[in-house]
Parts: structure tokens; C-alpha cells; sequence
């Protein structure tokens, strides 16, 4: 199936909106996918998965009172069946009293963003091609060692439309790879990952993922490393990591209304060095883009850290109404759960800088090089901490050099400690995202002056 | 919907295919109403509706699923699940292996309740969290308060090539509190009947009901404003007492996800990760001390983790896991259990919805309880620490090392409950853990819990779960203040 190029919804929002009595209006998110999912174990190929889905989403506002239904059925009477449905939600929905109304749809399009039709309509002949060569990739460097991971291809359409008017599209198209190569039989197992993103399947090359997770996991025996206070070395897919809960903590518009935003003290200060610049932009060619947010805001170029200084967080409708502030096109489904997540930037970019992966380490003197981490979550937000662990390939290096491999840690550490103690970052930056287009992280390996771990585990 | 199904079946059936699945979930409903700070936090009435077709070839499965339940697309994807399963076999090293089973003649399952979530009057569930949240706002130091209630309808039709078929209506329901206390950056939370979401159960609204919102929420509020003048939790190894609310979350995390067969066969090393366990250690493992009795139990009454049959046929099941702290058995699937040399599957097969392929999930995963009263329990503790609620949980990819912030701590004096302490942390290695437990409470302290936020697999798959567990009591423990 495909996300066509010439992709419309048989339903008129504009006649659902007609049909609502005085005082309702509305918005309404018609979602149409297409994915492929292969994933591999143990050297073959093993749930392997297609999808084909439709989902609408018709928020309704009676006055200042708002609820949301949803369902699969795109037509006009699909429509109308969800706003009465959501219209008798939203009669006995307390009143939101800052609610700003659906946005007119002012202002001139910035233009379309990057797509790939031939992304979006992969086979799932083609798809499995693609996880094979990874297969082959990684088993070609390491002989014998276990080969897992996954692929994810294929492609989104979105419209959003409101009764002031707006309707919008916007297409999406993503492949995304990651790959883990281990001996489960060395005591202590040893492993290895590497992934990547992209949002064109011509431009994006399974193969060296493959051969760059062998390259990771380490080939003698992990030596334990005594928790504590250690320098950092983080590669991509941690940094990636580190600034989704910097994004999350401290840029959600939900964390600045409830109070509890790591930065909420914090802005327009400068918490990191000037070298370190990070943007939210959904519309970057690096990125996995998409023209609008789930409002139908146009997306756009949002400075988060500016040479070290904090900006401020970002927003959605209700947000903007509670905060007062100009909408930042960061809305996220209105159906997410409890509603607590809120708007958070998704498409992150931190800026370059211009030292190679051994620059890093060389300058880094003695500490640690982390690949990744593993079930990150936040333990104090108002102060940015969280935890998490190691995970497939971390060393030790010592004198400027990586001497041998690391059992892996815990660390428990402040998100804004760590990007204050940035050191270097490196120049090579590579798109890490999700299974789905739900946003990327653009972004380099980082050398971090003192990284907090907190206890070791046994492999 | 029969007919539907049958034409589905029809469309996969072809040379070279062994089996072929069909799963229907209609409705696949979710409500959530939600108070926050006075205003609507969510009120979402949304369905997701999807088929799913699994077929089996003698070397792979392919699994294709639509949200569009007409005849054409549904034919479209039965026939793209077999092209799946055909390229995804075409380098398979062995042929793939499933225990012989095949599956109710015809079966239905219905979720008891007295009163039906669906059919309550949404202005009464907005009147009673309205009136909870507001209640939590004891002081201006609340900055912020949530009311939730929740609820879930799944409606299932599953049919097989091979003749088995069965029907299902499984509903789910939950509410809580949550009440966040901020004085500059110290941040405090207090939740109730749990957190993340409060507590869910299978069931109607009765549960609901029996959770009185109104009536805790004064005193939860208040916890939370105490709790920013407490004491940080004090550092050091100690003993510590676990509530039943955080037992069932390290059961869960430490106990639950590292007997799933397929983390232990490495199929989800890629991403969730594998296990500390062996499948050659499972009759002889020591994972825990002597008290220790854990059983996967799809017939626990109320229990998220309650069906009829699991998402390939499999009959709900109560299998022994830790045995006297000897684990002795695992969570499978028709797969995973033959690769073991099972001749039955343990039936704990589930997908999130007809839109994902069954994988092995937790059923309801229960430590049982031992011989005392909480008293008699806390009489043995010197000087240590009672922790509770969750607010924080972490643990490594072979389910080791763990790391679980609780949002309240209690000194716990020459066996009495004492002051609050903030921040509580405790850390440890799941089998030194387990084995340092020496006591257990009585029935009377035994509480069933619902988790309706487990992820695993790819496409992520969020399922419900239940764990009951009692309180209980552990020596020598890392215990530090955040």
C-alpha cells in the first residue's frame, strides 16, 4: 500500500464543522499509514509485521468545554458520528478557561518538506531485503556472534483541518534501523549496536549499521568499573538519548504550566557552553520531517539552547492559552494519555562541533565511552535527574585512550549537569529516531567533563 | 464479522501455509476522563479498531493487520501477511517449531461486572473527579492536581485455519490521584491507590466506586506538602519493608520480564533485552530465599492479566514460577515452549490489540503470600525503612540491576512506623535481592494491582498486567535519599 501522492480523505471536515450547532467548534486529525516492520533474532527473520491503519481524531469545543473521540472511519459520516460523540463528551467537560479557540489559518505555508514516495511504498519483499543485508553485514564481521534488530519502513499522511478554517497536510516518509551483535555464551556477554534514520530509503545504507555494531562490542572480557563521578565520551545514540529528556523535561509546555520544568528558573540563562546550540526543527533535511504539528501549525526552526542560553519552552493550543505565549506548533495528539505528556520538541538538533570520535577520547584523558543507554526515566524532574544504564559497547579510557572494555553502570545524574560540563562535541552528527515518525534526534558524540554513576551490574 | 473472518482465512490459505490466525478487536475502546487543576485534562472517547491476520509457514510467520474491516482490504492483508511470512522464511537456518495444539472448538469469555463503564453517565465521573482534584488542593504548595478514570473494552473474535475459534469481551477499569507539591525545586507527589494512573482492575465501575477519590484525596494532598519538609530518605544499607503497591512493580520488573521465554531465547535482545536466566536453569535456578512463591495466573479473578484464551488459542493458565525460591517455570508461547521441549505452551501469548501479533506477555504475575500480620512484620525491624508508591524504576537489559524511586519513605523504629522521609531510592541485584527477603505478610496484606503500561516488542505493544503481592521484608539493602 502506499501513502499516495495524491492522497485525500473522502470525508469534508468543513461539512461535519457546518453541521455542529452555535457555540462548537473543532478540529480534526485524519492519519493514514503505512509500515513495515521486520525485525531478525538469532540470525533470521522473526515478526514480521505490516500495517495498514487509519485513524481520525475530532476534538470538539462546546464554548470552553473540550473532548476528544476517535476512530478509524474517514468519511463524512465517520466525521459527523465522531463530533456527536465528542460533543456529548465536551457538554460535561469542566470549562478550560484559557482556551485560546481553534487558530485561523493566517500566515503563508513555508513550503513542503523532504518526502520519498518509493520510502513510503516499500514491499515487504524490500523490506525484508533490508534487514537481510544488515543479517549479512554483521555476520560477515563478526562470525558466529548473535545478530538482533530491526527495520522499519514506510510512510504517513496527515491532514488537519478546524471549523476557523485551516486544513492542512503533510507527508511523511522513514526508514530506521538498529542492530545489536553479542555472544550471549562470554561470561560476561559481550554486544555491540549501532542504528540510524532517514527519511529516504535511497539515501540510507543498512549495511555499515551492521558492520559498525560488530566493530562495538567488545572482544575481550569487560573489566568492572568502580561507581562514581567519571568523564564521558557519549556517542550518538546516548546523546540522543541525554537530549530527549533535556527536550522532555525542560521544553515541555506541560513542565513550564504544572511547575515542575527543570528550566523553569532557568531561562534565557546560560546552562551550557556557548559551543553547545540545540534547535527543535521539524522541517531540516537531516531530520525525519513533517510540515505541520497534530494542530496544523506550520512547524518550525525553534532555538532551545542558543550558544549555552536556555529559551523557552515550547507549546501547543491549551498551552499557549495557560502560558499566554504564541503557538510553537509542537502539539502532540489531543488523545494521548491523561493528557500529561503535552507538547515537547521532537525534532532535535544539537549543533557540531569539529573534534572526530578519537579527538574525543584523546581530550577526555580518563573516564568512560558509552555506545548507549538503556531504561532511562526520570526520577526528580524539577531538578532534571534521571537514571538509566549502559548498554553494548562501553569502555575505559585511560592516558586518552580506549584500553579495554567496561562492565556496564548506573548512572543517576541531572540532565542540566551533564550539558554543562560538555567539553567537546564531535563533528560527525547521524538522525536517531523512533519506529515511528514521531520526531529524530540529530546529533553528534559529546565529551562530558563529569557524569554521575551509581551503582555497576555484572556484565 | 464471521464472514469477514472466513474470507480472510480463505485468502491466506495457499500452498506451503500451515496455519493461518485471524483476530478481530471491535470495539477496541478506550475512555479516559481527566481533572487537572480544574480543567479538562483529557475526556477522549477512542476506538481503534483493527483485524489482524497471522499465518505460519513451516520456516516463518507473517503478520499483516488494517484498521479498514471490509472485505477487500482484509482480503489485501491476509495475502500480504503470506508474502511477509514467505520472505521472511525464504533464509530461515531450521524450520520453525510450535507446540500441537489447536485451540477451542468454540469458546467465549465475558469480563464479570455489575455495572458496565461504558454505560455510566459521564457527568457523574466528571462530578466525582472534580470533586477529588479539588480536594487534593489542601495548600497553595500544590501546584498541581490530576483526577483520572479510565476504561477499556475489547471485544474479540479469534478463528484459525485449523478450526479453533473463540469470542471475548474483556473490560478494564481505573482511576487514581495525583497530587504534586512544589517548594522552589523540591517536588513532591503523592498518589493514590497507586501511581502512574492509580490503580486499574478487570471489571465495571463497583471499582471504581470502592476507591473513594473523594474521601483519600484531603489526606493525600497533605502528604505531598509534608512530604517537602521531610527529611531526605537517610543513606546506607538497611532493612526495608516494601508496600504491596511497589512489591508488585519489582515482581514485575525483576521477576515478571526475566521468565518471559523469549527475552531468555534472546528474540527480544535487540530491544527490550534478554534475562539473567538461562532456559537450562528452570527447575534448578536459586532465585530467591525459601519464602519466596511466584505463579503466572491468567484465572486470577479481577486481575489485568485475565482471559479465557491468550491471542493463539492457549487456555488461561496458573503455572508455578518461583517454587520455594527454585524457579521452576517460565511465560511462553506456542514457539517459545516447543524450542524449550514443552509439549504445551503456557498460554501467555497476547497481542495489545488486532493490530499487533501475540508475543509473550505476563498474565498475572502474583507473589504469593506468607504468615504474617504487618505488625508482626515490622516488630523485626530494628531500624530501616518502609517505601511505597512508585516514582521512579529502572533495571538493566538482563533484568539485574534495578534502581526504584518510591514518592514516600517512613522510618521505621524498634518495629513502629515512624516520621516521613523524601526521596527514597533503593537499588540491588534481582537474585541477591530476592534471596535477602525474610519475611512476608499475611492475606490480610495481599493487594491485587493492575499495570496498564508494560511495553515490549516491536511495533511497541503497551499491555495491561496484574500483579498481586502482599508487603514484605528485606535485609541489607541499598537505600539512599535522592
Amino acid at each position: 500500500m502506499a501513502v499516495r501522492r495524491d492522497a485525500r480523505s473522502p470525508g469534508e471536515p468543513a461539512k461535519t464543522f457546518g453541521r455542529m450547532p452555535d457555540g462548537c467548534t473543532g478540529d480534526v486529525r485524519i492519519i493514514r499509514s503505512a509500515w513495515t516492520t521486520i525485525r531478525f533474532a538469532n540470525g533470521r527473520i522473526h515478526q514480521p509485521h505490516l500495517e495498514r491503519s487509519t485513524l481520525v481524531s475530532l476534538r470538539v469545543a462546546d464554548g470552553k468545554r473540550l473532548a476528544t473521540a476517535t476512530g478509524s472511519d474517514a468519511s463524512t459520516a465517520g466525521l459527523d458520528a465522531l463530533a456527536a460523540t465528542a460533543r456529548a463528551m465536551a457538554r460535561v467537560a469542566p470549562l478550560e478557561k484559557r482556551f485560546p479557540g481553534f487558530p485561523r489559518p493566517t500566515g503563508r505555508s513555508p513550503g513542503a518538506v523532504p518526502f520519498s514516495q518509493t520510502t513510503a511504498s516499500v514491499t515487504p519483499e524490500e523490506a525484508t531485503r533490508l534487514a537481510e543485508e544488515i543479517l549479512a553485514s554483521a555476520t560477515a564481521r563478526a562470525p558466529g556472534a548473535r545478530v538482533s534488530g530491526v527495520v522499519n519502513v514506510g510512510g504517513e499522511w496527515r491532514r488537519v483541518a478546524n471549523s476557523s478554517g485551516l486544513d492542512r497536510t503533510t507527508r511523511t516518509s522513514m526508514v530506521q534501523a538498529t542492530v545489536l551483535v553479542d555472544r550471549p555464551e562470554r561470561d560476561p556477554p559481550v554486544s555491540g549496536w549501532s542504528e540510524g534514520a532517514h527519511w529516504n530509503v535511497a539515501r540510507f545504507r543498512p549495511g555499515p549499521l551492521g558492520e559498525e555494531a560488530a566493530e562495538r562490542m567488545a572482544r575481550t572480557t569487560p573489566a568492572p568499573v568502580e561507581p562514581g563521578p567519571h568523564a564521558v565520551v557519549l556517542r550518538g545514540p546516548a546523546v540522543s538519548t541525554l537530549l530527549s529528556y533535556l527536550a522532555y523535561l525542560g521544553f515541555g509546555g506541560n513542565g513550564e504550566v504544572e511547575g515542575w520544568s527543570c528550566l523553569a528558573r532557568k531561562r534565557g540563562k546560560k546552562v551550557a557552553p556557548s559551543t553547545f546550540s540545540l534547535v527543535d526543527d521539524a522541517r531540516a533535511k537531516e531530520t525525519i520531517p513533517s510540515a505541520i504539528d497534530y494542530e496544523g501549525t506550520w512547524t518550525e526552526r525553534t532555538p532551545l539552547v542558543d550558544r549555552g542560553v536556555a529559551r523557552d519552552a515550547v507549546t501547543d493550543l491549551l498551552t499557549s492559552g495557560r502560558l499566554r505565549r504564541k503557538l510553537t506548533g509542537h502539539a502532540q495528539p489531543p488523545e494521548a494519555p491523561f493528557g500529561d505528556y503535552g507538547p515537547v520538541p521532537e525534532h532535535l538538533a544539537l549543533a557540531a562541533g569539529d573534534a572526530s570520535e578519537d579527538e574525543l577520547i584523546r581530550e577526555t584523558r580518563r573516564g568512560i565511552l558509552v555506545t548507549r543507554f538503556h531504561y532511562v526515566i526520570p526520577v526528580d524532574p524539577a531538578r532534571g535527574i534521571i537514571t538509566g544504564m549502559t548498554r553494548d559497547g562501553s569502555y575505559v579510557i585511560d592516558r586518552g585512550e580506549v584500553v579495554g572494555p567496561a562492565r556496564n553502570l548506573r548512572f543517576t545524574e541531572s540532565v542540566l549537569t551533564a550539558i554543562a560540563g560538555t567539553t567537546l562535541l564531535g563533528k560527525e552528527r547521524r538522525t536517531y529516531a523512533g519506529e515511528r515518525p514521531g520526531g529524530s534526534v540529530t546529533a553528534p558524540a559529546m565529551a562530558v567533563r563529569s557524569f554521575r554513576f551509581t551503582s555497576a551490574t555484572l556484565f | 464479522m464471521e464472514e469477514l473472518i472466513r474470507s480472510a482465512l480463505a485468502a491466506a490459505d495457499g500452498p506451503g501455509v500451515a496455519l493461518v490466525e485471524v483476530r478481530v478487536v471491535a470495539p477496541d475502546r478506550f475512555l479516559q476522563i481527566a481533572v487537572r487543576d480544574g480543567a479538562a485534562s483529557a475526556l477522549t472517547d477512542a476506538r481503534r479498531d483493527a483485524l489482524g491476520v497471522r499465518v505460519r509457514t513451516d520456516r516463518a510467520y507473517g503478520f499483516a493487520t488494517t484498521t479498514d474491516l471490509r472485505p477487500g482490504p482484509v482480503r489485501d492483508v491476509a495475502r500480504l501477511a503470506v508474502r511477509l511470512a514467505r520472505a521472511a522464511g525464504r533464509r530461515a537456518p531450521e524450520p520453525l517449531r510450535v507446540t500441537d495444539e489447536r485451540g477451542p472448538d468454540r469458546g467465549h469469555y465475558e469480563t464479570p461486572m455489575k455495572r458496565d463503564p461504558f454505560r455510566t453517565d459521564p457527568a457523574m465521573v466528571v462530578d466525582i473527579l472534580r470533586s477529588a482534584e479539588a480536594a487534593l488542593h489542601v495548600s497553595r504548595e500544590i501546584k498541581s492536581a490530576l483526577a483520572s478514570f479510565q476504561a477499556w473494552d475489547e471485544q474479540k473474535w479469534y478463528a484459525s485455519s485449523g478450526g479453533a475459534s473463540f469470542t471475548s469481551r474483556i473490560v478494564h477499569v481505573g482511576a487514581g490521584l495525583t497530587a504534586t507539591a512544589v517548594r522552589g525545586s523540591n517536588l513532591q507527589r503523592r498518589s493514590a491507590p497507586s501511581s502512574h494512573g492509580g490503580n486499574a482492575a478487570q471489571g465495571g465501575f463497583e471499582f471504581v466506586d470502592g476507591l473513594d477519590l473523594i474521601g483519600r484525596a484531603p489526606g493525600l494532598g497533605q502528604e505531598a506538602v509534608d512530604l517537602l519538609g521531610a527529611p531526605v530518605c537517610p543513606t546506607g544499607p538497611t532493612t526495608l519493608v516494601l508496600g504491596s503497591d511497589q512489591l508488585a512493580l519489582q515482581v514485575h520488573e525483576s521477576v515478571g520480564h526475566a521468565v518471559e521465554l523469549d527475552r531468555i531465547f534472546g528474540s527480544e535482545a535487540g530491544f527490550a533485552g534478554t534475562s539473567w536466566v538461562s532456559s537450562a536453569q528452570i527447575g534448578s535456578l536459586r532465585f530467591g530465599s525459601d519464602l519466596m512463591n511466584v505463579v503466572a495466573d491468567a484465572t486470577e479473578p479481577g486481575g489485568l492479566g485475565t482471559f479465557g484464551w491468550d491471542d493463539e488459542g492457549v487456555a488461561a493458565q496458573r503455572t508455578p514460577i518461583v517454587d520455594h525460591g527454585v524457579l521452576v517455570g517460565s511465560l511462553s508461547s506456542r514457539e517459545s515452549a516447543a524450542r524449550l521441549g514443552l509439549s504445551h505452551s503456557g498460554g501467555t501469548a497476547r497481542g495489545s490489540g488486532g493490530d499487533r501479533s501475540p508475543i509473550v506477555r505476563m498474565t498475572n504475575v502474583n507473589l504469593e503470600p506468607g504468615d504474617l500480620s504487618l505488625e508482626e512484620l515490622l516488630s523485626g525491624v530494628e531500624d530501616g525503612v518502609y517505601l511505597d508508591t512508585n516514582r521512579s524504576w529502572s533495571i538493566d537489559d538482563r533484568r539485574l540491576n534495578f534502581q526504584f524511586g518510591t514518592e514516600f519513605g517512613r522510618r521505621i523504629v524498634k518495629g513502629e512506623i515512624g516520621p516521613l522521609v523524601r526521596n527514597p531510592i533503593y537499588s540491588g541485584m534481582s537474585p541477591v535481592f530476592w534471596g535477602s527477603m525474610d519475611a512476608l505478610g499475611n492475606s490480610s496484606t495481599r493487594h491485587l494491582w493492575g499495570l496498564t503500561n508494560c511495553g515490549k516488542g516491536q511495533p511497541i505493544q503497551v499491555m495491561h498486567v496484574g500483579h498481586a503481592a502482599p508487603v514484605a521484608r528485606f535485609r541489607n539493602v541499598a537505600v539512599r535519599g535522592g
